[in-house]
């Protein structure tokens, strides 16, 4: 790859027979490349025939068809470009050919392959180099999505790409991205007659100020408590209540509860909401836990990822290390919740179609909310208006597989009036954050698993023989406690503790039919 | 079909098809069946159809088959409370045994069909109280009320006896399946549609006007504003059926009903006792064993017998709750305890059987 070979057959021959043949007969060029397949990156070797005949240009090796335009804006930028177009028979060829390319990213490659095969660019400028990047029609540069995985896929060579995607590229290739504002500062550059453009500066990196705190949040001991817990224990949380209980406001500041991600998991996040087309932060990476709130008329093929072939990661996987938000819990098409039972189960979701399987991280926070019933009242008891048949109903839609992931399940109710008014404003955010930093180092610390008192022990054991636990129930009662005392820096799980993660929940019986 | 196969279908079978005929409303039935007897009345609407013996024959089998006994009324099993009723059915269809129906006194126990424990539980206790006294209890056999007092009366004294809409060969609803093998099995189970009717939604009122005719007394236990429960107090005022009415708490919308009819002179019922009374049963007639009045204390005497609860160091706690279950975060900021300590101090009161949880909010017992 990144060879360019000129089988011009004036070289092979001999200096006398070279004089009988026309110069330029046959040029091939061959630039290196890659292409998007899910969220990995596929390298291509774009092979670039320039040779005698009609003119004309033919791209073959199972392009789409924004690879197919390429033809039009290739051609459009050289001219601009003030580089000379040949009117002689160009074949481009996108090797492996058994792979379907997708995207605008393989212009750049194609217009370097034909600049070498005619001439315009010293053979030899691309040993070593691969090029991404989509070209305009006056020859700038432009922005491709999953940079990231682009520059796996091209690794070790060095990779040449639009000005505006250096940073994202080097997050995984390093020193070896270079960049360029338009074809023309490209020819330059590779030529030797110019230096390589430097990337703009990134403005300092706005810190995480779009955050909502909790601090706005009066009152509500349970949810607040809820959010903590299933921060601190990556419990997943279903919370129940009334319209104006606060559902969707407390979701929103679970974000701001997670500790910052790792370097690797953040290299994981941004390579995924790079290969979806996510607009990135300045700096490229994303440090912090993304928060995913798809709404409830989303199509299954956007929650879970896919697409006709070019298996695009859906919005679990654009959660992954992070939350996703499942506002209307109840309103969501069954078969949309249903499908969300693998990625829960196991942290991944393998998407299937003719194309080919692909399998997505999806190692999510799961938080949704629902109303208790259509009305919104049946919390309070007697006065909802739902008939009983419309109730069974709503509650079908959330099946007992997918009840059974929520580890908590918090019944939430109206905030009281006065406190909502002239109450003190709650715990910040970042006091309560620190408390799940240090639980999750705590429970990472102590591998081995906190002791339950024996009052706490026989607490779980009795509700278990009066039937309102079920074995998985206890299982993740036992989780929740464990969690709770590691909050609270507890050595043994107390009754207290215990009695916590029973009430965290409680809502279970609300929507379970 | 020939004459010999028709004449030993008895005059039942004909009242039976007829009822089955879709054009034939309870009204209808009532003004044929008093003109002419079954068979001829039977013909008369069926002129000019081929099969109409054919159809007698089915509806017959249908009923015998499920061992439905079809009551005409004038009868001797016709139960006399229907005699004088001004729109009284013609044709009574009944698994069970339908002396049930006249034997002892009846008090009918009716309400929302979503309806809160403490309806649920005070009509269970009103259910088995009654039965015990020797009450046979009506009910419509809907979920809710109705279901919680045939619970509660089934096996615990006299025999239950169900008003149902629809045919009897058709459970409705039907979780209540096994509630209903139990009240045909023990008391009975009336209604006036005949097997294969399916359950429409205008014999609902139809089926209230009935309970209300075989009922002594009504007691409503929890009803919304304008519930299904209102058509069955109309049928009984009309037919000057004393009404009764539990009452409930002003901010429970399944008790807006109930107060509004104590508000129009229904009389309370705030144990069976009142039921009784109303019943003319009077306080010394009435054998409630005691074991269920100690077993199941009435709102009346729960207040003085028992020793005041102690909860011990969860005081706290337990003077936080009322009988109105409220919801955790009601509790901690009445206690001002942090969310481990109050649910601990919870699950200590639940222990002791001082407080209850309903659904994630918490009451006192």
């Amino acid at each position: 790859m990144g060879r360019r070979e000129q089988s011009g057959s004036e070289r092979r021959l001999s200096p006398p027979l070279a004089s009988l043949v026309r110069p330029f007969t046959c040029v091939l060029a061959s630039v290196a490349s890659a292409t998007l397949s899910g969220a990995l990156g596929r390298p291509v070797s774009v092979e670039v025939h320039v040779s005698n005949g009609l003119p004309g240009f033919t791209i073959v090796g199972l392009p789409d068809a924004a690879v197919r335009e390429a033809r039009d804006r290739v051609r459009a930028a050289v001219l601009s470009s003030g580089l000379a177009w040949p009117l002689r028979r160009v074949t481009v060829n996108l090797a492996p050919s058994g792979v379907r390319k997708g995207g605008a990213g393989l212009d750049l490659p194609i217009a370097v392959g034909l600049l070498v095969a005619t001439g315009e660019l010293p053979p030899g400028c691309t040993e070593g180099l691969a090029f991404c990047g989509e070209l305009g029609l006056n020859g700038s540069l432009r922005h491709v999505p999953g940079m990231i995985a682009l520059a796996d896929a091209t690794a070790p060579l060095g990779l040449v790409v639009p000005l505006g995607d250096v940073r994202e590229a080097a997050l995984v290739s390093g020193e070896e991205v270079r960049g360029a504002a338009t074809l023309r500062d490209l020819t330059q550059a590779l030529r030797g007659q110019a230096g390589w453009p430097e990337p703009p500066p990134s403005s300092a990196a706005p810190a995480a100020a779009g955050l909502s705190d909790l601090a706005d949040v009066r009152g509500q001991a349970l949810g607040r408590r809820a959010l903590e817990v299933a921060a601190a224990g990556r419990h997943h949380l279903l919370m129940i209540g009334p319209p104006g209980s606060g559902k969707t406001m407390l979701a929103e500041r679970l974000a701001g509860l997670l500790p910052p991600l790792t370097a690797e998991e953040a290299l994981a996040v941004t390579r995924i909401h790079s290969a979806a087309g996510c607009a990135l932060p300045e700096g490229a990476l994303l440090d912090r836990p993304p928060f995913r709130a798809p709404h409830h008329q989303a199509s299954i093929v956007s929650l879970v990822g896919g697409g006709s072939w070019s298996l695009r990661p859906g919005e679990v996987s654009l959660a992954t290390n992070g939350i996703l938000f499942l506002d209307e819990l109840g309103e969501f098409p069954v078969a949309a919740l249903e499908a969300l039972r693998q990625p829960l189960e196991e942290g991944v979701i393998r998407v299937s179609r003719a194309g080919g399987t692909v399998t997505f991280p999806a190692a999510f926070l799961l938080v949704a909310a629902m109303n208790p019933c259509p009305c919104g009242e049946g919390v309070y008891e007697g006065s909802c208006r739902c008939s009983v048949a419309t109730r069974a109903r709503y509650r079908r839609r959330i099946s007992a597989p997918l009840l059974d992931r929520f580890d908590l399940v918090v019944p939430l109710s109206r905030p009281d009036p006065d406190e909502l008014l002239s109450g003190t404003p709650g715990e910040p955010s970042h006091l309560v954050a620190r408390r799940v930093a240090a639980a999750r180092v705590a429970a990472t610390a102590r591998s081995d698993e906190r002791e339950f008192a024996p009052d706490a022990a026989e607490l779980l054991a009795s509700k278990l023989r009066a039937g309102g636990l079920s074995a998985r129930g206890l299982q993740k009662v036992t989780r929740v406690a464990r969690t709770v005392a590691a909050l609270a820096d507890a050595e043994v799980v107390s009754f207290a503790h215990a009695s916590e993660a029973l009430s965290l929940r409680a809502g279970r019986a609300v929507v379970a039919a | 079909m020939s004459a010999e196969a028709t004449s030993d279908l008895p005059p039942e079978a004909y009242a039976a098809a007829l009822a089955s005929m879709p054009s034939i409303g309870p009204a209808r039935l009532r003004r044929l069946l008093a003109a002419d007897p079954p068979r001829l009345a039977y013909t008369r609407a069926n002129e000019g159809s081929d099969n109409a013996v054919a159809a007698v024959q089915r509806a017959w089998r249908r009923q015998t088959e499920l061992g439905i006994q079809v009551v005409l009324a004038g009868q001797p099993s016709y139960p006399a409370r229907l005699a004088d009723d001004p729109q009284a059915p013609a044709v009574l269809f009944c698994l069970g045994d339908p002396a049930v129906l006249s034997e002892r006194p009846t008090a009918a126990l009716v309400g929302t069909r979503a309806p809160t424990r403490y309806g649920i539980g005070v009509a269970a206790q009103f259910g088995a109280d009654l039965a015990a006294a020797g009450v046979s209890v009506v009910s419509g056999l809907a979920l809710g009320i109705d279901g919680a007092a045939h619970e509660g009366a089934c096996g615990a004294g006299a025999p239950p006896i169900a008003v149902v809409a629809g045919g009897l060969d058709h459970v409705y609803p039907r979780r209540h399946e096994r509630l209903w093998e139990r009240v045909a099995s023990t008391g009975v189970i009336v209604s006036e549609s005949p097997a294969g009717v399916p359950t429409e939604k205008w014999r609902f009122p139809v089926r209230n006007r009935l309970l209300a005719a075989l009922s002594d007394v009504i007691v409503v236990v929890e009803s919304r504003h304008l519930g299904g429960s209102r058509h069955t107090v109309d049928a009984a005022m009309d037919r000057g059926v004393p009404v009764g009415a539990v009452p409930g708490s002003i901010r429970s919308a399944t008790s807006e009903g109930t107060n509004a009819l104590l508000a129009d002179g229904a009389f309370p019922a705030c144990c069976s006792g009142d039921v009784l009374l109303a019943l003319a049963l009077g306080g010394a007639a009435v054998t409630v064993p005691p074991q269920t009045a100690a077993g199941r204390p009435g709102p009346a005497t729960m207040v003085a017998g028992d020793p005041a609860p102690d909860p011990g160091r969860d005081r706290p706690v337990y003077d936080a709750l009322s009988a109105d279950p409220a919801p955790l975060d009601e509790l901690v900021r009445l206690t001002g305890l942090d969310l481990a300590e109050l649910c601990g101090g919870l699950e200590r009161l639940a222990q002791a059987g001082l407080a209850r949880d309903a659904g994630g909010w918490w009451e006192r017992t």
